[in-house]
């Protein structure tokens, strides 16, 4: 097993994976296929913990991957799924561009990351291209959060976001301690929670789910 | 010391489980004098010397005594405020009792998540800490959206901004803990005491990688400029004891955490990586609330710039550094603690009065409110850094620690800002202070909310009295136990 998955890269191929489910957020339109995408980018993130559980043979990884997973790749995206249906939004994402200029800025995007990065300046991790890609998939959600308008594509972009950094986490350094990674997850569980129960409230409050009607404070 | 984290976690339930709107008030000003209490000895043992708990998960030095007993001395100072507070939210229907429970329960949780920040011996359990205290303080902020839906507009953006910063601390975190296995395997590579022994043979370039993620991420919680554009919108719309308590506590938090990272990547870096970030850092905060308080018309967000202000001082103090400067932070940080809160309780009771956080609509309070208009100038004189009060002493000592290293272009722009925020400060306040109370504002007559004799009043009076007091005497001399408190945090940090 260990033979096989070093002699086909499993590695690269689940972690550009990883960067293309975050490129695909360019294209889509509607909020249904945002979550769809997020739950494919957490189970190729558990997927690739579990690969690297077995290419070093520690315990500790095996119970990070079914965390994710659990979480990750379960939890939230029932929870978006569910807060999707209530809101009655009209699933469009609405981007403040052209989803073809989005694409291509994420390109570049992605670019940059691979010539600012390209020496490897510090990594020895199990794979030189896992933290170039984990700071392109940060980037690129960064990007979709300033210019998508709903609430809800904010809180996906700050999934990827957080998808992205776990990723940096591990080609670093194989994973924090499983206590800690526990904290983690579940800080990030409350504020996912917290964050749909606003999206509830904004929509609500302002009649519609834009994020260009909260302006009124400002100076 | 796990009795200290307990407490705040049990009073939450208590007062989520009680059903009388003013028994849930004094159960959870019981609560937090029990955590007072209970905290005493252990912040007074680690003052001396450090103390630790729980096979050294939990571990506490005189820094970490020091920002304890702000944030408890605080939140005792607010839970008292909070009755009177929410017994006037109450009558004038702003609030039902499941919102009364709630605010009490998220009160007593959001003071547990700051209290895990001060006792945590480790990097990554810190930063929990720290994202937990977003999480809770947001819902604290959107408290009773269904009638205030600017409220919901200022939370998102809080937790949307903070949280996207405090994760690219998690990053700079990340990268500390690779630095750190390098250097030391992986047992306990996250811990401060571990980390601080090893500092010097840490990885520079990682290291300076992850404090620019750190300073960004837990700048952006500690309300630095430029990533302090939710901090003004959360303190205007925050339930005014909540707003002393962000202010106050929730920003010395944050940069609490800061100052751990300075201390463990300075012997790594060199001290002038760190430092110039910070000063650099601190001239810009400084530098952009000087501008918006010159043109506030909201008495609420003029407060929350004058908190980013402040903050920039702190971030100076420490940049400047060496023991003065350190010392001058240290000092600011309780300074700040003491004077910002009592004008966030004196605000709440002047919103409470005209029905208005507009300048323009407030005036005359130290005529009709001769206490509360007197508290508020005490209060204003202070955080304009008028001398004799306690926040002119400590940035004296920040900017005498920028003279003595002779950076003579940062103590020049920081003399320029804060003259303008003197100005700026001091004007808005005259107009809400002086001039001629309106009779003809259609608001009854006699004063229901501050004259009125009730307990709950008598005591948030009481608390301003006391910390009013307390600016007037850290104004005149800092008393000697603070002093020699400041001193050996200024050893902690590893100044001498």
């Amino acid at each position: 097993m260990k033979v096989w998955l070093e002699a086909f890269s499993i590695t690269d191929f689940i972690s550009v994976g990883i960067l293309l489910t975050a490129v695909t957020l360019n294209a889509f339109k509607s909020i249904e296929s945002y979550v769809k995408a997020y739950t494919i980018n957490s189970w190729l993130l558990s997927g690739l913990i579990a690969v690297v559980a077995v290419l070093v043979g520690e315990t500790h990884l095996y119970i990070a991957a079914l965390l994710t997973l659990a979480t990750k790749g379960i939890i939230i995206p029932l929870f978006l799924r569910r807060i999707v249906r209530q809101m009655r939004v009209t699933h469009e994402v609405q981007p403040y561009i052209s989803n073809s200029v989005s694409l291509a800025i994420s390109g570049i995007l992605v670019a940059v990351v691979y010539a600012s990065l390209k020496d490897g300046i510090f990594v020895t991790g199990f794979s030189k291209n896992v933290l170039q890609i984990s700071i392109a998939v940060i980037l690129i959600s960064l990007f979709i959060m300033i210019t998508r308008k709903k609430a809800l594509t904010q809180v996906i972009g700050l999934l990827f976001m957080e998808n992205g950094l776990f990723l940096a986490g591990f080609s670093l350094t194989f994973g924090m301690p499983t206590i800690i990674e526990l904290g983690v997850l579940f800080d990030m569980l409350m504020g996912v929670i917290i964050l749909g129960i606003f999206a509830i409230q904004i929509k609500r409050a302002f009649a519609s789910a834009d994020l260009d009607k909260l302006t009124v404070l400002k100076g | 010391m796990v009795a200290i984290l307990i407490i705040p976690v049990v009073t939450a339930f208590i007062c989520y489980v009680l059903r009388n709107a003013r028994l849930i008030g004094y159960a959870s000003l019981v609560g937090t004098a029990a955590l007072a209490l209970c905290a005493y000895p252990t912040v007074t043992a680690s003052i001396s010397t450090p103390v630790a708990d729980l096979g050294g998960a939990l571990s506490m030095d005189a820094l970490s005594g020091y920002i304890m007993a702000i944030v408890i001395c605080l939140s005792l100072a607010s839970a008292i405020y909070s009755i009177s507070y929410l017994e006037h939210e109450l009558e004038a229907g702003l609030i039902d009792l499941r919102g009364v429970r709630r605010y009490y329960g998220l009160l007593q949780l959001f003071i547990f998540t700051m209290l895990i920040v001060t006792m945590a011996n480790n990097l990554a359990i810190m930063w929990i800490g720290i994202e937990a205290t977003t999480i809770v303080s947001a819902l604290l902020i959107g408290l009773g959206f269904h009638k205030r839906p600017l409220a919901v507009e200022a939370a998102w953006k809080y937790i949307i901004l903070c949280t996207v910063g405090i994760t690219f601390a998690l990053l700079g975190t990340f990268i500390a803990y690779y630095a750190s296995t390098a250097v030391m395997g992986t047992e306990g590579a996250l811990n401060w005491t571990a980390l601080k022994t090893v500092a010097p043979r840490l990885n520079p370039v990682t290291m300076k990688l992850a404090f620019i993620f750190v300073l960004v991420g837990y700048g952006t919680k500690a309300g630095l400029a430029p990533v302090h554009n939710w901090l003004p919108d959360a303190h205007s719309q925050a339930p005014s004891p909540i707003s002393a308590l962000l202010s106050g506590i929730l920003l010395n938090t944050a940069f609490y955490g800061i100052m751990r990272f300075v201390s463990i990547v300075g012997p790594s870096t060199g001290e002038a990586f760190t430092g110039n970030l910070l000063i650099i850092f601190g001239l810009i905060s400084v530098g952009i609330a000087a501008i918006f308080i010159l043109v506030q018309e909201n008495y609420k967000r003029l407060l929350a710039y004058s908190s980013i202000e402040h903050m920039g001082i702190i971030s100076l103090g420490i940049g400047i550094g060496g023991p003065v400067g350190i010392y001058g932070a240290l000092l600011h940080i309780l300074n700040h603690a003491l004077s910002k809160p009592l004008m966030f309780f004196a605000s709440g009771k002047i919103q409470a009065r005209f029905g208005s956080t507009n300048i323009a609509n407030v005036n005359g309070v130290l005529s009709s409110m001769p206490l509360l208009g007197t508290l508020t100038f005490i209060g204003a004189l202070s955080l304009s850094g008028t001398p004799p009060f306690n926040i002119f002493v400590s940035e004296f000592t920040v900017l005498k620690a920028g003279v003595d290293r002779g950076l003579w272009p940062i103590v020049i722009l920081f003399l320029l800002f804060v003259v303008i925020v003197f100005y700026g400060f001091l004007s808005g306040f005259g107009r809400m202070l002086f001039g001629k109370p309106e009779e003809a504002s259609g608001l009854p007559a006699e004063d229901h909310h501050v004259g009125t004799y009730n307990a709950g009043n008598a005591l948030s009076n009481g608390i301003m009295i006391v910390m009013a007091l307390a600016v007037i005497v850290m104004g005149l001399k800092v008393p000697g136990f603070i002093d020699s408190t400041i001193r050996t945090c200024v050893q902690v940090l590893g100044v001498n």
